[in-house]
Order: structure tokens, then C-alpha cells, then sequence
């Protein structure tokens, strides 16, 4: 069996290396490794990885991969990680900014990656994006929902 | 060559709108389909008119311009909808009363009762199918009758009709939209033009396409009507106007506008329809995507088993759109009971 992957590294000497000799140790064989460091990424830089074996075997790689923090990013074509974008409404104080990205913050696999706010007299509004594990995406949302009903402010997310 | 006998209940909008889609496509249903549609009784809230051989359309719209039919010289002033339809000789209902959110009534009175004759009923009416659709349902199958409301949902977008018939061989697992007009025009001029909700209100009430009193609208619950008969009739889930989880756009800031539209997004009204979610309230939507539809248009996307996603985009209101679903709904009756 083949696994297509898309990995995100730390844009550092030596990362390729510590994430590929751990995964060739499961039994998998890496089959492709594209890494296009000459594009401007940021921070971190997507690699794209195909690696053959068993479904046990593979299970294994993707356990070995979690085990020392890489985040995958797509399995198969599917993304495995997802931005999602919320936005607060009503009568919005820092306090409860902060507690609402300490409650996205908390579910695990999830962080909060931008905020912004416009304040304005009585309805100020505010924009969260966040980024979630594949699947976690609903439990941020439900946290996010309690905290905004909670503060009496109105919850606009995507659809 | 054959006749279908029609009796029509209110003559707002929608029903003059129905006079005048006939009258327009006259010559076209008796071409294509054989129909020959004959109006048989007529009601507003003043009075009525009746005559088994057909009433006169072009002499009721023109005194309909100027008084209510009880005053029109051969108009029975005072007498109800239900009284016509104990007067008048006819095959099929057509509806297009106000919607009342309270009650249902007077059109569930007039369903029923149109029903129980064995007559078809073909609706506009959004009120009495969000409160008792069930029972509605009931009366239509233990009478044999067909009942028929593509109106009542998005005007001229055809959803129920594309859900139920080209889509038959299809589970609809989800379907998610944009039901409301005046809401979509508000928050679409909000976007374009900087404008805030109170300016954007008045605009859409001085353009007609806003009530005086637009809670209906603004605060959700003409959306989520329109989610109650879908979810009923198009997810085959049980359920009235009590079961929506309903927000509305009137908490909807000019900030919060523009915070969306720097991250690619516009905030819409929609209602969601699935398995475990009943709701209609302010969401994100990517500009480009198919939610992105301005002014009062409507859309909904069906979300399907076998054929992926299937959007549809049309006129949410006006009168002669709205009209052409229910001239639709009255063909579909017609062939069902054996034209062609």
C-alpha cells in the first residue's frame, strides 16, 4: 500500500533528517520526498512524502510521525489539519478575548492563529481564525460557541 | 382540450401575480399542455366573486387596482374564502393568503377544508406548513388529492420539485441556503456599500422589497419557515417552526462586515438542514462560492448520496416569480391527473 503525506518542518538544517530516519526505522519505504525550500513558506515548509508498506506498517509510520510532533497536513489528499474563521459580536471586553483563545487553545491539536478586532461603542466585533486537527474542528467551535453565549455575544462561523 | 376549474384565495402580491401569470401564459398551456385554466371563484379580504363558467381575469385585476372585490358589481362583499368554497365549482384550490405564524389560519382552514372536498390545493403560503405540516400531509393522502407548495420556499428557485423529482433517486443528506431575500439585499448592501444595518434596512423598505414591520424577516423567522418545510418534505424529518434554532442579521455590525471581508469571506443568512441540525442564523461564507448570490436572491445547496452537491440560484420573491412556481405546481397536478 502507498500513503501519500504532506508534512510541515521547521525551516532548520538537519529537520528532514530527524523525521526521515525514525520513519524508514517503522519499515516503510520511502518511495518520493519533495521538498521545495527555494519557495518562500515562512516558517515552517510543506514536504510532500509517499511511503509504501502494509497497513500495520503505515499505521506505525503515522504513530512515529506524532510521537515527535509533526504536523501532517494531508493524508491521501485529505487536509488533516483545517483553518476555520469565527467572528464575535456584541459589548466584547479583552477578558473575554482572552478566555475565548484559551478556550480554542485548550482542545488539543488546536491554536489560534490570528485575531483581530474593531471596536466600536456598544457592538465592538471580532475575527478569530484558528486551526484545528482534522476532526477537532466541531469540539473548538462548541467551546468557542459556549464562551460567546456565556458573554452574550453573537457567534458568526463559516459554513 | 380540457378544463381545470380553479378557485383562488387571497389576492395580495402572489395571487394577482397568479391571475396574471394565467392570463400571460394562457395560450401557451393550451398549446403545450392542453390545459384550459379557468378561475371559477376568487377572494380577497373584502369579498368574492363566483361563476362556473369562469370569471372575467382581466375585469377582476383591474378593479382589484382600484377597490377589494367586494365592491366589484358582481362581488358577494363580506363573504370568506371558506364561504367560496362552499359556492364555487372547482378542481383545484390555489392559496395565497397571508402567512401566519401564529395560528396558521385562515390558510390551513382553507387547506383542509379544500381537501376534504377532494379538491387539489396548491400553496404560497408558508404559515400553516411550518406549524402543521404533518397534519396537512394526512388530510392530503386520506383525500387522494395532491398538494403542492413549491412557493412557499424561495418564490421561483425550484428546490422541493428538484429534490423530489429530478433528484428522486437520490438521499438529500443536507441542505444548506439562503432563504431569505430581504436579509441577502440588506447584508449584500451592507458589504457593497459601506453602508450600516439601520441605513441598509430603510433603503430595502424604500425599494419595497423591506415591510414597514420587517421582524419576520430580519429576525429570522420567515428563513426558518422555509427550513421547517424542507426539512419536512425534502429530509423526510418531522418537525415545526418551535423545533429552529433561529438568529437573525439584526445584530449584525458594519465592523464585523469588514473584518470578514479581509479574510475573503461575506456573512449571509442561512438556514441549515440535516440530519441533527435544524438552524438559521448569520455564518461565514467564501465570496466566490456559491453562497455568495447578491441582492434578494435565494440559493440552496442539496447535498446528495449518489450526485454530489447540486445548487440551486433563483428569485426568492415578486410576485410573477412567484407565481411561475405555482403555475408550475398547478401543471404538475394537471398531468398527474391525466393531461399530458
Amino acid at each position: 500500500m502507498r500513503l501519500n503525506l504532506v508534512i510541515e518542518l521547521r525551516d532548520a538544517p538537519g529537520q528532514l533528517v530527524s523525521v526521515l530516519e525514525p520513519l524508514g526505522s517503522t519499515g516503510v519505504n520511502i518511495v518520493t520526498v519533495i521538498h521545495e525550500r527555494d519557495r518562500e513558506y515562512g516558517p515552517v515548509v510543506p514536504v510532500q512524502l509517499t511511503v509504501e508498506g502494509d497497513r500495520e506498517t503505515l499505521d506505525a509510520a503515522i504513530g512515529r510521525l506524532q510521537e515527535q510532533g509533526v504536523n501532517i497536513i494531508e493524508m491521501d489528499g485529505a487536509p488533516l489539519r483545517e483553518k476555520f474563521t469565527t467572528i464575535l459580536i456584541g459589548d466584547i471586553a479583552e477578558g473575554d478575548l482572552q478566555e475565548t483563545v484559551e478556550a480554542v487553545n485548550s482542545v488539543q491539536g488546536a491554536s489560534v492563529l490570528d485575531l483581530s478586532l474593531r471596536m466600536s461603542e456598544g457592538r465592538s466585533a471580532a475575527r478569530i481564525t484558528f486551526e484545528a486537527e482534522h476532526g477537532s474542528r466541531d469540539e473548538v467551535l462548541r467551546r468557542i460557541n459556549e464562551a460567546a453565549m456565556e458573554r452574550n455575544l453573537l457567534l458568526v462561523s463559516e459554513v | 382540450m380540457r378544463v381545470m376549474r380553479i378557485c383562488l384565495v387571497g389576492l395580495g402580491a402572489v395571487g394577482q401575480g397568479f391571475l396574471r401569470a394565467v392570463q400571460m401564459k394562457g395560450e401557451y398551456l393550451r398549446e403545450r399542455y392542453g390545459l384550459d385554466i379557468r378561475f371559477t371563484g376568487v377572494a380577497d379580504s373584502s369579498g368574492a366573486l363566483h361563476d362556473p363558467d369562469g370569471l372575467d381575469i382581466r375585469g377582476v385585476l383591474e378593479h382589484k387596482k382600484r377597490a377589494g372585490l367586494g365592491s366589484h358589481p358582481s362581488g358577494y362583499e363580506g363573504m370568506t374564502g371558506d364561504e367560496l368554497l362552499d359556492e364555487a365549482e372547482y378542481d383545484c384550490l390555489v392559496e395565497a393568503t397571508p402567512t401566519n405564524i401564529e395560528d396558521g389560519e385562515p390558510g390551513r382552514s382553507l387547506v383542509l377544508k379544500a381537501m376534504g372536498d377532494g379538491k387539489h390545493v396548491v400553496t404560497s403560503n408558508k404559515g400553516h406548513l411550518a406549524l402543521f405540516y404533518s397534519e396537512l400531509m394526512e388530510a392530503a393522502s386520506e383525500a387522494g388529492v395532491e398538494f403542492m407548495f413549491e412557493a412557499s420556499v424561495g418564490g421561483a428557485m425550484p428546490i422541493i420539485n428538484l429534490a423530489r423529482e429530478t433528484l428522486a433517486s437520490c438521499t438529500i443528506e443536507s441542505v444548506i441556503g439562503i432563504l431569505n431575500g430581504t436579509t441577502n439585499f440588506i447584508l449584500s448592501r451592507m458589504a457593497s456599500e459601506g453602508s450600516s444595518y439601520r441605513q441598509a434596512l430603510i433603503e430595502a423598505q424604500e425599494l419595497g422589497i423591506a415591510e414597514t414591520n420587517p421582524a419576520q424577516d430580519v429576525e429570522g423567522t420567515d428563513a426558518a419557515c422555509k427550513a421547517v418545510i424542507i426539512a419536512n418534505s425534502i429530509l423526510g424529518r418531522p418537525c415545526t417552526l418551535r423545533d429552529v434554532r433561529v438568529e437573525g442579521i439584526t445584530g449584525i455590525t458594519q465592523g464585523a462586515i469588514e473584518l470578514a471581508a479581509q479574510e475573503g469571506y461575506l456573512i449571509k443568512l442561512i438556514a441549515e438542514i440535516s440530519g441533527d441540525r435544524l438552524e438559521v442564523g448569520p455564518r461565514l461564507v467564501r465570496m466566490g462560492s456559491p453562497y455568495a448570490v447578491d441582492g434578494t436572491l435565494n440559493m440552496a445547496t442539496l447535498r446528495t448520496d449518489l450526485a454530489g452537491e447540486v445548487t440551486a440560484v433563483g428569485r426568492g420573491a415578486g410576485s410573477l416569480e412567484t407565481a411561475s412556481a405555482m403555475l408550475t405546481d398547478t401543471i404538475t397536478i394537471w398531468r398527474k391527473s391525466g393531461g399530458r
